[in-house]
């Protein structure tokens, strides 16, 4: 008896069992098989058919405990359709809570066949699609299972996906944390949902779920109707927050604000702040705000002053304390979503902080050949990048001799460069430019400078182009010389980018038509530039029109217009694509390749990275395939780490146009994250074989090492040393020197203050930066293009603003090492260069005497004087620094684990986790975000307030627009008091 | 003993009597309601669960069980005969170790053996052999099959019909009946390879007939595909056997170019 368990070695006693007469005893084989089936399988998946004969054995009582045997044996089996059908003729006696393998193997089975159904239905517009009441009812048991156990982000998971928002909306409100768990739904369906239309419907059904709620997070809410494109919602609330008694309701519309602004979605904006009108006033005189400047004469210097004279009418004749309150603040909300406020703000910021090195643009210059005009105008063009958003002109001036040896093209870019170099400047943008714009007919100047000053009006005022866009267009009428031409469409196609404003476009294709290759390429972009995003039928008119012309240049120009007119529209974009891409022309299937990068703009689709991997290795044409690569970089930027994956096999590509395709699909989806992989495979093609390719990795190794820091990679200071070799070297080609001095300015792009961004904070693609990269990567055919990614720059800085979106002094912790996220040390005079290539030699105290002493300047170019009037504990900054800098001297360690940053501050995007804001300080965060635009909260009010930035670059506006080469104002360092820039002239 | 094991024991004593009577439909009526009764009982496969009275319940069982398949063989039932066996042999393999040897266990064996081979099943036959200890193949029962089966494979047909004569157990007899008419089937089928016709008394002696009637017969049952004409059986097998295979020339042509493509495109 003490054999313990005697186990049963073969079904095949129970299997026999089943043929017997008596129900008794099949019923005895059934129950028992079910309970030995994990073991006895194999042996009973042969008498299958017994077992299910007897399920369909009408007059058999235990037909379900036959059909839950048979699902088994399936599932062993690995037929988990047929599993499955089995499973739901079990009935009840499918449990859905037993955990056992098979279990949950079948839900997870019935859940994606029954999302999947649902999906079909759904995509075929089906509403009578079938579906298994047993299968909802397995579904919707598990559902109700998982909102039960508090298990709501499976319970969400699965709502999405079976398209059941009935049941996301009982798990949302449900749920324990709602914001939480909004927020989670929100990611989820950014991430996976992959239909356009469906995603909103969620994201409409959450703001539902939002404004329910006691207290909703306004925040959110608006930027999810943003999503939805409902600018009435965002008005509505943005109105409600406005009239509250509560100061901080303002602040907090404000927050909203400067968030949507982020974006930059244009159009959006503009419909948000027509509906912010003074209520009781009819709404006339504020709406044409911007459009009342279109009556200005093109000599108005004055150029883009928004309605604030009308709207201060409006405070005067509201007697209502509460009305003026009211008015007030709508008066600065409209400034913030105009963008005015944050193009302002930024410009201070990244002249203050301007740390570019000039010393690197002067080794450039003079080793540059002087008759090299390629790398001549690369210079011009790494100048123009460095400096971008920073107003700081120095070099230019300083070296108007040799600027004067641009011509033609290049004097068109040279132009334009200092539009790139006081990109935001929209107050004087205009008088800065006057010298160079055409002169009403008087002749006089290049048309080449001409045409670049319009392209510079148009970078100065991308995206915000509601004062100047009369000015461009009148300028494009009145003229017919090609080139200026040229630079009115682009600077059109930039001031109004994503209005569909008809009136404009009609301008521009009158210029198409005239069929000139070089006016009819700018014009195919500024098509597309005006309608990003539209997916209008203009697009087929375009596509018409490229089928017809002879011009090469016109159908590319066309293409990629084509090609922009369906950003971000996914599916509703595959016919256009399937057009494009099986067009016998080349030309269009590249644009194809756009089309295709552009509609499915970050979302990591799948079908579209399919697609144009097909097409990297299948095309016949070297230009399509090489863009198919690089359109990869847009497909996938939301999803960095992806790419060096994904292409990492086709940057090893025997084909030159490919690997550079690869290079650039990196450069662009990692743009600005330092991420290591993504050096790693750019590095061996920065000494690749072929020219182009090394330009390519150069200017894409350039991008993904924006902003990162030699001390968190040390191949940045590397690769700093690879171009300087390479720039020096005299034997190079003139290809990868030109890209390694794209490569020098996009690295310190934006006096080192700028990364390349292309999602904002809240995941929301930067539609203007994305087009910005798009058309930049067109430089390979039309360099003056390159000017474009400085669209795509924006600042890497903490803002804090007060109630009057003022700059107060305020201070916070970043709290990580202060080498890691410091600027690079500013390049010694050319005879030490040895001492570059030799780091180790520095020490660390002098390096940190260098940092500090540059912080010291910075500290004195962005504050005034302290004052010590009333600011108790928080004015001590200088003395903390100092005593930690001495503490660390004392212990011989090498520097400090946090720094005191004082606001505004520079903080890139690696250093965002380490931001802290300090506790019992004046200024409380509304929201707390560690870089951005944040609205602060003062938590007392009634001490004075002790204001930074309050400087700003101004011009003598209106200078003689004789413009005489004033070289000495050019003395201005970047530290002392802003001198205006001043206009100035070539020599003809 | 408990009021299961009681109502169990009784109703065996009445198929026992019944079975000793001879009255085999009463037996097969009791032995349905033995069956339901059994699986009332939790100590018997496939459970085997510990009860104080496991030992008696399991020789009860198995002993109607045997009673089953010798039922089986008496009312010739092949069906039943394989299911009875089946739900009988986990009583011989798993609960070898609690129970002493059935005097049974090697002719039931032996028989099943023998059933195989009547059902021509003869990869089954050696799965079961296989399963045997080298003690049980010395059993006379088993050997008899065993060499049985030798003969067939050799095609020794007569040694296998004399067999009839030295049957180890009178429960044999039927499936040695049986046997014969799988050798004529055998027999039968090799003809209809070899030869295309055959002679009414070639044929006859070769399927082992005493007369032509029964030659007929088995010809008119069985294959009613030979034709008998003129004194002679002719075997219309499929002359047209499939032709050789034909090269799929095109497909492998597009299949070769496809590659040729594919390799163009490697990046």
């Amino acid at each position: 008896m003490a054999t313990a368990a005697t186990m049963v070695s073969s079904a095949g006693g129970l299997l026999a069992m089943l043929n017997e007469n008596h129900p008794a005893l099949k019923l005895h084989a059934l129950s028992n098989l079910n309970a030995f089936v994990d073991y006895f399988w194999p042996e009973i998946s042969t008498s299958v058919p017994i077992i299910e004969s007897l399920y369909e054995d009408e007059e058999f009582d235990q037909r379900q405990l036959a059909a839950l045997l048979v699902s088994k044996v399936f599932y062993y089996l690995g037929e988990l359709n047929d599993s499955l059908s089995y499973a739901l003729g079990a009935g009840p006696l499918f449990d859905v809570s037993e955990d056992s393998d098979y279990i949950h193997t079948l839900l997870a089975k019935a859940i994606d066949e029954y999302a999947s159904i649902k999906t079909k239905a759904a995509e075929a517009n089906d509403e009578s699609a079938v579906i298994d009441p047993r299968l909802e009812a397995i579904v919707e048991r598990m559902l109700d299972k998982c909102i039960v156990d508090a298990k709501y982000q499976q319970a969400i998971g699965m709502a999405i996906e079976c398209r059941r928002l009935d049941k996301l909306e009982e798990a949302v409100i449900k749920s324990d944390n709602v914001h939480a768990t909004i927020n989670y739904c929100i990611d989820v369906s950014h991430s996976f949902v992959n239909r356009r239309e469906y995603r909103l419907e969620v994201l409409r059904l959450l703001v539902k779920v939002y404004q329910q709620l006691p207290s909703p997070d306004y925040l959110s809410i608006c930027q999810r109707l943003m999503f939805l494109d409902e600018p009435e919602g965002v008005a509505m609330i943005l109105e409600k927050l406005l009239r509250s008694e509560n100061v901080d309701d303002a602040l907090l519309s404000f927050q909203i604000a400067f968030d949507l602004v982020e974006n930059e979605h244009q159009a959006f904006l503009l419909k948000v702040r027509g509906l912010l009108t003074p209520s009781a006033q009819p709404p006339e005189p504020v709406q044409s705000g911007p459009a009342s400047v279109q009556g200005v004469d093109a000599v108005t210097s004055e150029d883009v002053q928004m309605s604030d004279g009308t709207q201060s009418d409006n405070i005067a004749t509201s007697p209502d304390p509460r009305e003026a309150t009211y008015a007030e603040r709508l008066t600065k909300i409209r400034g913030i979503l105009s963008g005015e406020t944050s193009i302002q703000l930024t410009l201070q910021f990244l002249y203050s902080h301007n740390k570019s090195d000039l010393l690197i643009l002067k080794t450039i210059k003079q080793s540059v050949e002087m008759r090299n005009s390629v790398c001549h105008s690369a210079t011009i063009y790494a100048n123009a990048i460095m400096h971008a958003g920073t107003t700081v002109d120095t070099f230019l001036r300083e070296n108007l001799d040799w600027l004067s040896r641009a011509t033609n093209w290049a004097k068109f870019s040279a132009t334009a460069g200092l539009g790139v170099i006081h990109k935001g400047h929209l107050q004087q943008g205009r008088s800065l430019m006057a010298p160079y714009l055409p002169q009403g007919g008087a002749g006089g100047g290049s048309p080449y400078s001409e045409g670049g000053a319009l392209y510079a009006l148009g970078l100065i005022h991308a995206n915000h182009g509601e004062g100047i866009k009369q000015f461009l267009r009148e300028s494009l009428r009145s003229t017919n010389v090609e080139v200026i031409q040229h630079g009115a469409c682009l600077g059109l196609g930039l001031a109004a980018l994503g209005t569909a404003d008809d009136d404009i476009f009609d301008d521009i294709k009158n210029v198409l038509y005239t069929d000139s290759a070089v006016a009819g390429e700018a014009a195919g972009i500024s098509m597309g530039l005006l309608m990003v995003g539209t997916a209008s039928e203009k697009a087929a008119e375009m596509l018409a029109y490229a089928h017809e012309t002879q011009h090469e240049k016109i159908i590319r120009g066309l293409a990629l217009g084509i090609a922009l007119t369906v950003y971000g529209r996914e599916e509703e974009a595959d016919t256009l694509i399937e057009q494009m891409t099986r067009d016998q022309d080349p030309i269009l299937r590249y644009g194809g390749m756009y089309a295709l990068a552009m509609a499915y703009r970050g979302t990591a689709n799948n079908k579209a990275i399919r697609q144009l991997l097909h097409f990297a290795v299948s095309d016949v044409s070297d230009d399509v395939r090489r863009t198919a690569v690089l359109a990869l970089g847009f497909v996938l930027y939301s999803d960095p780490e992806q790419t060096p994956r994904i292409v990492s096999l086709l940057s090893e590509s025997y084909n030159p146009h490919v690997r550079y395709g690869a290079a650039m699909a990196v450069g662009i989806s990692c743009a600005g994250t330092g991420l290591s992989e993504a050096i790693s495979l750019l590095e061996p093609l920065t000494s690749d074989v072929v020219d182009f390719v090394r330009q390519g990795a150069l200017i894409a190794m350039a991008m993904v090492m924006v902003q990162t820091s030699e001390a968190s990679d040390s191949r940045v200071g590397a690769f700093r040393r690879q171009l300087e070799k390479i720039i020096l070297d005299k034997h190079e080609d003139t290809m990868s020197k030109m890209g390694a001095i794209l490569a020098s300015g996009i690295l310190d792009a934006g006096g080192r203050n700028v990364s390349i961004k292309l999602l904002s904070k809240t995941k929301h693609d930067k539609i203007t930066a994305v087009v910005g990269l798009a058309v930049f990567s067109q430089f390979w055919y039309w360099y003056p293009l390159i000017y474009f990614v400085s669209l795509a720059f924006s600042p890497t800085a903490l803002i804090g603003l007060n109630n009057d979106l003022k700059v107060p002094k305020f201070e916070f912790l970043s709290h990580a090492k202060p080498s890691l996220f410091e600027y690079p040390k500013p390049t010694t005079v050319p005879t030490t260069t040895s001492a570059v290539k030799l780091p180790t030699a520095v020490l660390s105290t002098s390096v940190r005497a260098k940092a500090r002493a540059s912080k010291k300047e910075a500290e004195k170019a962005a504050e005034k004087p302290e004052p010590s009037s009333g600011k108790g504990k928080a004015s001590d900054k200088d003395g903390d620094s100092v005593q930690i800098d001495i503490a660390a001297d004392k212990k011989g360690e090498p520097e400090p684990s946090f720094e005191i940053l004082t606001n505004p501050a520079r903080v890139v995007p690696a250093q965002e986790k380490f931001i802290k804001f300090l506790e019992g300080s004046r200024y409380v965060p509304v929201k707390s975000a560690p870089s951005g635009f944040v609205l602060l909260k003062d938590l007392r009010p009634n001490e004075p307030e002790v204001l930074s930035l309050t400087e700003a670059p101004s011009s003598s506006a209106g200078g003689s627009a004789t413009g005489q080469q004033q070289g000495s104002a050019s003395a201005m360092a970047v530290d002392e008091e802003p001198a205006p820039p001043q206009p100035f002239e070539y020599t003809p | 003993m408990d009021s299961k094991t009681t109502e169990l024991s009784q109703t065996f004593e009445r198929f026992k009597a019944a079975f000793v009577r001879k009255d085999f439909d009463t037996c097969t009526k009791l032995l349905s309601q033995l069956k339901v009764l059994l699986t009332k009982f939790r100590s018997l496969p496939p459970l085997f669960e510990e009860t104080t009275n496991a030992i008696h319940e399991l020789t009860l069982a198995r002993d109607i069980y045997e009673h089953a398949v010798v039922l089986s063989v008496k009312i010739e039932d092949q069906d039943a005969f394989e299911r009875d066996f089946f739900q009988l042999k986990p009583y011989y393999t798993d609960a070898r170790g609690r129970l002493p040897q059935s005097p049974q266990e090697y002719p039931i064996l032996g028989l099943n053996l023998l059933r195989l081979l009547v059902q021509n099943r003869i990869a089954e036959f050696h799965t079961e052999l296989e399963l045997l200890s080298p003690k049980a193949l010395e059993n006379p029962c088993i050997k008899h099959a065993v060499e049985l089966e030798q003969s067939f494979m050799e095609g020794a047909y007569n040694r296998v019909l004399s067999a009839r004569q030295t049957v180890p157990h009178e429960t044999y007899v039927y499936f040695m009946d049986l046997l014969a008419k799988t050798v004529r089937d055998e027999i039968a089928g090799c003809s209809e390879k070899a030869y295309d016709s055959l002679s009414l008394k070639d044929a006859r002696q070769m399927l082992l007939f005493s007369s032509d009637k029964e030659l007929f017969d088995y010809i008119k049952e069985d294959h009613p595909e030979w034709e008998i004409k003129n004194g002679f059986v002719f075997f219309q097998r499929a002359k047209d056997s499939t032709p050789c295979k034909e090269i799929p020339s095109l497909q492998l042509i597009n299949q070769t170019l496809s590659y040729a493509r594919e390799l163009e495109r490697i990046v």
